[in-house]
């Protein structure tokens, strides 16, 4: 079980992560101010920490600070104001290890969370697995039954966010962003995602994997055994 | 006209004026000023004569009478005539040995009975001299009273005025988002005082709601922040609830898909008040034709996915001075928005020169309202993935860095073209 500490005073959004990722193999504590969040941090060693960086009683840089003094080696993602640029620079050259502004879809959180996790945690052997499905993301190569499928660019980003959030529905805006960041609004409509979507099915099935992807209608895909 | 030029013209003017109206009527008041003296003197002249003649005829004959004065002449006539007449003559001089004006006086009365024609003649070239001596002094006097009053109006003016020209040139210089607090120099002419007042409140006011209008939208971007990512956080969790029916996976699809559309325009808006605020100076030097690339690269998909055609001669680059998240959101809107309002199958040209880039699309039929299009929320589409602030946030930042940008509709191409003069 991994262990995720979200810092974040807004509770709705915190209850709303830890809702998402507790669907996972996620355990995650919650602190809502600064001092809850110092405390925790003392006490406990996490795989991954999500920073709010506005903070009543204190200013979330300096959690970030403490952590590093104390050479703690947890992961963290400051999740804050798209407006604080600075503190993006500032809190990456400080040992944050990403960062997403606000407003942000939690499968993407879900996707950094399990990057970041792996990163640290299987130093180069990074290998994402369901079922017969495998990634390696180092090479970049999809496989089914340890054989390579040969997929499009698009394809591949596709299954590796499938994968980053497994058994949970995915929007399609979600999707989009992911796949073209701020790009995804130039599309009339999300009939490529269909089409790439279509196409990966297509491919992974003809290399011989059950068909785990499906489509929810109206709002998304989901990557699930059922 | 300037100012300055328009009360010296004024006076430049009325000078001219009355030097030119004021000679010809200074000589000839002058000259007759003095032939009315001239003329009193002869009369004095033959008023001291007469007892004089009276005298002379007492004691003499009337052929002996002489004058010592060549210019008095007596004559003796049989009849009597009382008259007096004074006009001017030219008469021979023996001594310039020409004839010379004078001023003669002929007047005949009766001496102890006798009729006599008495003439006196007063020569007047030396009285012209003095007449030309008088007016040419009066006449330079004059010139250097007008001069040295209009030197002085002159210095005057730019001393007086200087308060006025500081002011204008502060104001014309003057940008609501970039200058400060004007400082306008204190005057001695109250009126100047009271203006450069006025200026500094105006400018105060402007300054004031300005700042107002920049917190408020940068609060309120800020603030949405969060509950847009509560609500989309909470959508997701929708998401994964079950069962879910078609019409509830819809509803929340559709909410999805606006509190996306909330979300990007809020992005835009944080970048808007982030320009505003000047948070991008990371000055460096950028390769226009590597940013292209990279989002021609970035925005591939979209092109192939609408069928868009893109020619492109990246044929000479240009290397800006700016900071490069400004660039290339100036390249990304321009570029979006030719993909965005551009139908399938259509076509994209981009064009680059010294100094100049187009970015030239099919799209519509009709040209553009050019004078609407950079304002914020002037959609000219009814697509909802636009956000109504790209254009302006491309306006922006050209007028950062001096560039111009211009729209034109030329052979059904929408076409934005930017000159960047900074160099």
């Amino acid at each position: 079980m991994m262990r995720i500490l979200i810092i974040e005073d807004e509770k709705e959004l915190s209850n709303s992560i830890a809702t998402y990722l507790g669907r996972g193999h996620y355990h995650c504590d919650a602190a809502f101010t600064y001092r809850e969040g110092s405390e925790l941090l003392a006490m406990n060693d996490y795989d991954c920490i999500l920073l709010d960086l506005s903070l009543p009683g204190g200013d979330g840089i300096q959690l970030l600070k403490q952590l590093k003094a104390d050479r703690k080696t947890d992961g963290v993602i400051i999740i804050s104001a798209r407006d604080s640029i600075d503190d993006k620079i500032n809190g990456l050259t400080l040992g944050a290890d990403d960062y997403l502004p606000k407003p942000f879809h939690l499968s993407e959180l879900g996707a950094r969370i399990a990057a970041i996790i792996r990163r640290k945690q299987f130093q180069g052997n990074n290998l994402l697995q369901f079922e017969e499905i495998s990634v390696d993301l180092p090479a970049k190569t999809a496989m089914v039954n340890n054989k390579p499928v040969d997929l499009t660019k698009t394809e591949y980003q596709l299954l590796v966010y499938l994968l980053n959030n497994k058994n949970r529905v995915i929007s399609k805006n979600a999707i989009a962003e992911a796949i073209s960041g701020d790009g995804a609004a130039l599309y009339d409509s999300f009939d490529f995602i269909y089409v790439h979507m279509k196409n990966l099915k297509k491919k992974l099935a003809s290399a011989g994997a059950d068909d785990y992807i499906k489509s929810i209608y109206g709002m998304g895909y989901k990557l699930t055994m059922g | 006209m300037k100012l300055l030029q328009k009360t010296i013209r004024s006076y430049i003017l009325y000078s001219v004026l009355v030097l030119l109206a004021g000679i010809p009527l200074f000589y000839f008041l002058v000259h007759n000023l003095v032939l009315k003296a001239v003329d009193n003197d002869l009369l004095a002249t033959r008023e001291i004569l007469k007892p004089r003649i009276s005298d002379a005829l007492v004691r003499n004959a009337p052929a002996e009478i002489h004058f010592l004065d060549q210019n008095i002449t007596l004559r003796f006539l049989s009849v009597r005539s009382d008259f007096t007449k004074i006009e001017t003559q030219d008469i021979y001089d023996p001594h310039a040995q020409t004839k010379i004006p004078c001023r003669v006086l002929q007047s005949g009365f009766t001496v102890n009975g006798v009729p006599v024609v008495l003439q006196v003649s007063n020569p007047l070239p030396n009285r012209y001299k003095l007449i030309t001596s008088i007016v040419l002094i009066e006449l330079l006097l004059l010139a250097l009273l007008l001069v040295g009053l209009l030197l002085i109006n002159r210095q005057l003016s730019k001393t007086i005025w200087k308060p006025f020209y500081q002011a204008l040139q502060q104001l014309r210089g003057y940008n609501l988002e970039k200058s400060g607090a004007l400082s306008l120099p204190t005057s001695s002419v109250q009126e100047f005082n009271e203006l450069n007042a006025s200026l500094c409140e105006l400018v105060e006011r402007n300054e004031k709601s300005f700042a107002a209008q920049k917190e408020f939208t940068e609060n309120a971007s800020h603030e949405m922040q969060s509950p847009l990512a509560v609500m989309q956080g909470k959508l997701e969790l929708l998401m994964q609830t079950n069962p879910l029916t078609e019409e509830q996976a819809l509803l929340i699809g559709g909410l999805a898909d606006a509190s996306q559309r909330m979300a990007r325009l809020n992005r835009s808006l944080v970048v808007l008040t982030r320009i505003d605020n000047n948070q991008y100076d990371l000055i460096e030097d950028i390769s226009l034709n590597s940013v292209l690339r990279h989002f021609l690269g970035e925005y591939r998909l979209q092109m192939e996915e609408k069928s868009i055609g893109i020619i492109s001669s990246l044929a000479a680059d240009n290397i800006l001075r700016a900071d490069k998240a400004l660039i290339e959101m100036l390249v990304s809107n321009l570029l979006g928005n030719a993909i965005r309002h551009n139908h399938k199958g259509g076509s994209i040209e981009i064009d680059t020169g010294t100094g100049w880039l187009a970015i030239s699309n099919t799209g519509s039929d009709s040209a553009l309202p050019a004078d609407k299009i950079f304002q914020r929320f002037q959609k000219q589409s009814n697509d909802s993935n636009s956000t109504g602030l790209g254009l302006e946030i491309v306006r922006k930042i050209a007028a950062i860095y001096h560039y111009d940008i211009h729209y034109d509709f030329i052979n059904g191409l929408h076409r934005f073209s930017i000159h960047f003069n900074n160099r």
